[in-house]
């Protein structure tokens, strides 16, 4: 069963391989002996950036839960909402998003968490989520605000609620970072 | 049962594992960009196999030295921003012009509907990395090209002009998706190809990604392909079709490197 939904393709995002840890000792000055503005901290940047346009202009029905990021910027609790006319209306879900010092070439790590996990076709019951952009299709040009648009009009498209076929299987014997499962993804049209 | 699933799920892990290895070991191994080295290097990869030490010969004839880039799937985004960069070293003009023309790229993207936040980062780098190799500075080009070396081998430069140089490819076939809709076979629109296979790092290039890119930036390419191909003759393409080529590269399937012209 567990083999329909795995991916055929063999490329996988060779992520792992981007900004190789820096040695912490060593002074921040490039090969040619300029400054080097792009440190570590570049991606908390990124994230600082991010987290005040959400805050700022949040898409509808989506709220960051600002506590959370400010006690560990790393990782962020996003609230989203079932949108009304949907099979989803009046509900409400929780992503967590887990970004490493690689964001934005690494996709952030995103899960449903919390007592209420949608009940839909690429969503797992303990949270993982079947979605080509938080693997494969990332691209270091999206944003948290773009994966919350992808989750929430995954879910406004859904036309029945049911689980994943091999829900009971994967959910027993999968990684707890849906990242390193190689997903196949399903018709997007679901 | 249990058993199975169980291996199942570790048999995931295990390849991904084991593709990182890989990788490490490519990222451990090759440099972004090599030094500039001689063409014969190629010889050496081939001995034996008549076809294409008899097109490399040929090869030869135009072309002495050759630089390789790292094989990631970012290689003909990196060959092509490393190889057009020398050549603006020393070619003030150009490089005014080009500079000009990338500043305001930034601009047309978020036109386009990219989201300017996202942007702004990659667009940044790519010009702090152009003004750094800027051809009236004081120093020798000697220098300057030691820095464009340096720079194209630093992850936190390189990468990020791989990425702007990728949205500037995914904007050019959103701008025209008319005309380059008939190169994408299957069902893929436009829009699931940029996604897919332009915005995000490592999917490769092909042909329509060439031509996208050198029709936005405006700079003509020659690719010198090296395959099992008929005749002796190794075959070239200039992109776009009829332009004046400044960057030239040596493409071996899956693979671009920089070449270097007699």
């Amino acid at each position: 069963m567990l083999k329909l939904f795995k991916k055929t393709k063999d490329k996988i995002p060779k992520s792992e391989i981007i900004n190789e840890p820096k040695e912490p000792q060593k002074p921040a000055v490039s090969k040619c002996g300029k400054p080097l503005l792009l440190d570590n901290s570049r991606w908390e940047r990124r994230l600082h950036k991010e987290l005040m346009s959400l805050i700022k202009e949040p898409p509808p029905g989506v709220t960051v839960d600002t506590e959370s990021v400010q006690q560990n910027l790393s990782e962020w609790k996003i609230n989203i909402k079932g949108f009304e006319g949907t099979l989803y209306e009046g509900e409400d879900f929780q992503l967590l998003f887990k970004f490493n010092n690689k964001y934005p070439f690494d996709s952030p790590e995103v899960t449903f968490i919390g007592s209420n996990i949608p009940v839909h076709p690429h969503v797992y019951s303990n949270g993982h989520i079947c979605l080509s952009i938080l693997t494969e299709d990332w691209s270091p040009a999206l944003s948290v605000q773009s994966v919350c648009l992808s989750i929430a009009s995954m879910l406004s498209s859904c036309r029945e609620k049911k689980r994943p076929p091999d829900n009971t299987l994967y959910v027993k014997t999968c990684n707890k970072n849906p990242k390193k499962t190689k997903w196949w993804y399903h018709d997007d049209s679901v | 049962m249990d058993s199975v699933e169980n291996n199942d799920a570790n048999r995931d892990e295990l390849i991904i594992q084991q593709q990182r290895e890989i990788e490490k070991e490519i990222s451990d191994s090759t440099p972004l960009v090599s030094e500039q080295l001689p063409l014969n290097c190629l010889q050496a990869e081939y001995n034996g196999d008549e076809v294409f030490t008899d097109k490399i010969q040929e090869l030869f004839k135009k072309y002495k030295f050759i630089r390789r880039t790292r094989p990631d799937g970012n290689c003909f985004f990196r060959a092509f921003a490393y190889s057009y960069l020398e050549y603006l070293i020393t070619n003030n003009s150009d490089y005014q012009e080009f500079q000009k023309l990338a500043e305001a790229s930034k601009d047309k993207l978020v036109e386009l509907g990219f989201p300017s936040f996202t942007l702004e980062d990659f667009h940044e780098t790519f010009m702090d990395v152009i003004k750094r190799v800027c051809p009236s500075h004081s120093e020798t080009t000697e220098k300057v090209k030691n820095e464009l070396h340096a720079l194209f081998n630093d992850q936190g430069y390189s990468d990020y002009v791989v990425v702007y140089l990728r949205l500037i490819t995914s904007g050019k076939l959103q701008e025209d998706a008319d005309f380059y809709q008939h190169f994408i076979e299957g069902d893929f629109s436009i829009e699931e190809f940029r996604h897919q296979e332009v915005e995000p790092m490592y999917k490769e290039s092909d042909h329509i990604h060439i031509i996208a890119l050198c029709t936005a930036l405006g700079v003509g390419v020659r690719v010198e392909y090296l395959d099992r191909g008929e005749g002796e003759q190794v075959k070239a393409h200039d992109f776009p079709e009829g332009s004046d080529p400044k960057v030239y590269l040596i493409y071996r399937p899956g693979h671009y490197d920089i070449l270097y012209p007699n």
